[in-house]
């Protein structure tokens, strides 16, 4: 299989589940103050102000799409994402959130400005964004672009990336390679990539 | 035959000051807060009882973060007048403890040169029970009631029931602020670090092994006020960084003669003020916080005066009282990862006394003294799993013949406070709520001196003393 037709099932793939994303629920306005006030005196804990975390244990939601963390949410909430963190901190934040609420954090978290992304060394981000851009030819392994989209802005159920914390993203990447965490289409990209790889990605993710 | 009083009298009060020390407070974890929020202790705790910055920002919002359903009252605006827990906040904690010092101490019977047995197995050194959790939507508790094994007694240990509020001043700026109203029982169990004494470092350690003849009264050794007090205050933590506080204590002695009279002492007389600021910057995976607190507390002496031979003994008369005033100093840093948990905490204490009681009945020699000590600890976790921590301890302080005098093992016989020593402790924690821990703690000087310390052929180092500790939590 070559780099393109890989490239091209992915899309596929990309394309079928955001045909199968979740439907973004209208939300009124006392669910958006509710939201916001959960968001200021709760999330705000970990995921700092506005979702813009400092520390990297608690991934930066600011600008986040809304369907990713809606889906996230929800599976926190149904306790299917089972990765050590997620049973941690998430499986009781979200056990009593009920979809309207669901539905408003994840409005309120996308409307917020990104944080700024961190600098890391230039070689690690060099490499990173080639292999973001390009993927790896001799691995077989797609872009990431090709989902989480140009500059990692995301798009429906694919998360935004940009900016995001390095040491999150590494750790993500290492819970779904194995199998911690159910991410379909993220189960074959990443199952080849190597822990060094992963964090070249990571790192230039992380600067954006 | 005077001397020979004093002494015992003196005893008395030392080994009642060790006693009451036996009681002071240890720091808990309470999984009844991990029942409520639906997470793991990790969250809250790097190890317990040691907090993460989740866990002192659920603190200082009055322990009412919750993730269970609950039972509820509102009114027509949708205000909440009533919010309860379904599961009631309940926990239990055990501690399972063997200590042995490097020499047997006295015995306290009346045969000579008998010694008390050495290694020595408290089961339970404590059981708690707690309510810790939501009362009411802003409205928390942690509520701790101990069994004490060497005590055999069952009483009040730590409570902190606090309410908080969130408002901004900046809400553009997406700044939170909370305000919040503590009563407590203990001069710093409403604090959020583990810098300040009574969530400090070491966590735990033996209840019957001797102990340095005095603290600072805001310390957690001999002498301290905690938990015969009864403080009202209110704070505020602006935006995730400054803390700042004020709470008014007062004397609130646990059993005994009530209404209080003077064989009741020592207790905290008038209204003592507790100052506290805290700065804390957090940035990737660290966090640091710098802060200063203190009290002036009026304090009774706790003593009947020397060379009184009269049957009930004659009490200081309820009236004049020496006065405390304590600085502190604390600073604490954290680097949390999964793999590797580094903590450092320092802590300096500066106390200035004056005895205006103490002096005028004879029971110190000095009409005013200083006391300081200074606290150094540094801890390192693999995976929560296994670790280890060094700290040293060091306390300076006016000599007063009258106030550390010569008594075996608990006295001083240069009248000197001071104390200097190491304490070592590997930690395994096979669960989130269990912590097997081997401690040792070594003393270079005890009382006032490394050999004879005591005027009775005591060392300092006979006071080094092993203690393996099972905590459980559950």
């Amino acid at each position: 299989m070559t780099v393109k037709s890989a490239a091209l099932k992915f899309l596929t793939l990309s394309v079928l589940a955001c045909s199968i994303g979740p439907v973004l629920a209208q939300v009124s306005e006392s669910d958006k103050k509710d939201a916001a006030k959960m968001a200021s005196e709760v999330c705000a804990s970990c995921h700092g102000p506005g979702g813009r975390s400092t520390a990297p244990t608690f991934p930066r939601l600011a600008a986040q799409t809304p369907a990713y963390i809606e889906a996230q949410l929800k599976a926190f909430h149904d306790q299917t994402r089972g990765d050590p963190d997620a049973i941690a901190y998430m499986w009781g934040m979200a056990s009593q959130l009920n979809d309207n609420m669901i539905a408003a954090l994840a409005d309120y978290f996308s409307q917020q400005r990104p944080a700024p992304g961190t600098q890391a060394s230039t070689a690690a981000i060099v490499t990173g964004r080639q292999i973001y851009e390009q993927g790896v030819p001799s691995a077989q392994i797609p872009a990431c672009e090709t989902c989480h989209g140009k500059g990692a802005a995301g798009a429906g159920p694919f998360p935004r990336l940009a900016g995001q914390h390095a040491p999150y993203l590494f750790k993500q990447m290492l819970v779904i390679q194995n199998a911690l965490r159910s991410a379909p289409v993220m189960h074959g990209i990443v199952k080849d990539l190597t822990p060094q790889q992963m964090q070249q990605v990571a790192a230039y993710l992380g600067s954006l | 035959m005077k001397t020979r009083q004093l002494r015992s009298l003196l005893e008395d009060v030392l080994i009642g000051s060790a006693l009451f020390a036996l009681v002071l407070p240890s720091a808990w974890a309470v999984p009844s807060y991990a029942r409520q929020t639906g997470m793991a202790c990790s969250t809250c705790h790097t190890v317990f009882p040691e907090l993460t910055p989740f866990g002192r920002e659920f603190k200082l919002n009055g322990y009412v973060l919750d993730n269970m359903k609950q039972i509820k009252g509102i009114t027509f605006e949708r205000s909440e007048t009533m919010s309860l827990n379904t599961i009631p906040p309940l926990s239990l904690m055990a501690q399972i403890s063997y200590t042995h010092t490097s020499t047997a101490l006295p015995d306290s019977s009346s045969i000579t040169g008998a010694l008390a047995q050495d290694g020595e197995a408290s089961f339970p050194q404590q059981v708690s029970f707690f309510y810790a959790g939501k009362i009411a939507e802003g409205l928390g508790s942690f509520v701790q009631l101990t069994y004490s094994g060497p005590g055999d007694h069952f009483g009040l240990d730590n409570t902190d029931i606090r309410y908080a509020y969130h408002t901004s001043f900046d809400p553009a700026a997406q700044q939170d602020v909370i305000f919040g109203v503590t009563l407590n029982n203990n001069p710093t169990v409403q604090d959020p670090w583990n810098s300040t004494p009574a969530w400090g470092y070491p966590f735990a350690g033996s209840a019957t092994a001797p102990t340095p003849i005095t603290s600072a009264k805001l310390d957690s050794g001999a002498g301290a006020i905690g938990q015969n007090s009864a403080g009202l205050g209110g704070y505020m933590w602006f935006d995730h960084s400054v803390y700042a506080e004020l709470t008014m204590y007062t004397g609130a002695k646990v059993g005994g003669t009530h209404p209080l009279d003077s064989s009741q002492a020592p207790l905290a007389h008038g209204i003592a003020p507790y100052w506290r600021l805290a700065y804390e910057k957090r940035w990737g995976q660290n966090s640091l916080s710098v802060g200063t607190f203190g009290i002036r507390a009026g304090i009774r002496p706790a003593a009947t005066v020397p060379g009184s031979t009269t049957t009930p003994p004659q009490n200081v008369p309820l009236g004049p009282a020496d006065k405390y005033t304590d600085y502190g100093l604390d600073t604490q840093y954290q680097y949390i990862s999964d793999d590797h948990l580094v903590s450092a905490f320092g802590t300096y204490f500066h106390e200035k006394q004056n005895l205006d009681a103490s002096f005028k009945y004879g029971l110190s020699a000095n009409p005013s003294n200083t006391l300081n000590t200074e606290k150094l600890a540094l801890q390192y976790y693999y995976r929560r799993k296994i670790g280890g921590s060094v700290g040293i301890f060091n306390t300076t302080g006016s000599t007063d013949t009258g106030l550390y005098a010569p008594a075996a093992v608990t006295g001083s016989a240069s009248g000197s406070p001071s104390s200097r020593g190491y304490v070592f402790e590997l930690n395994y924690v096979p669960f989130l709520n269990v912590k097997l821990q081997v401690q040792y703690v070594a003393y270079s000087k005890f009382n006032g001196g490394g050999g004879n310390y005591d005027g009775s052929g005591r060392n300092a180092s006979d006071n080094n003393t092993l203690y393996l500790l099972g905590w459980f939590n559950f």
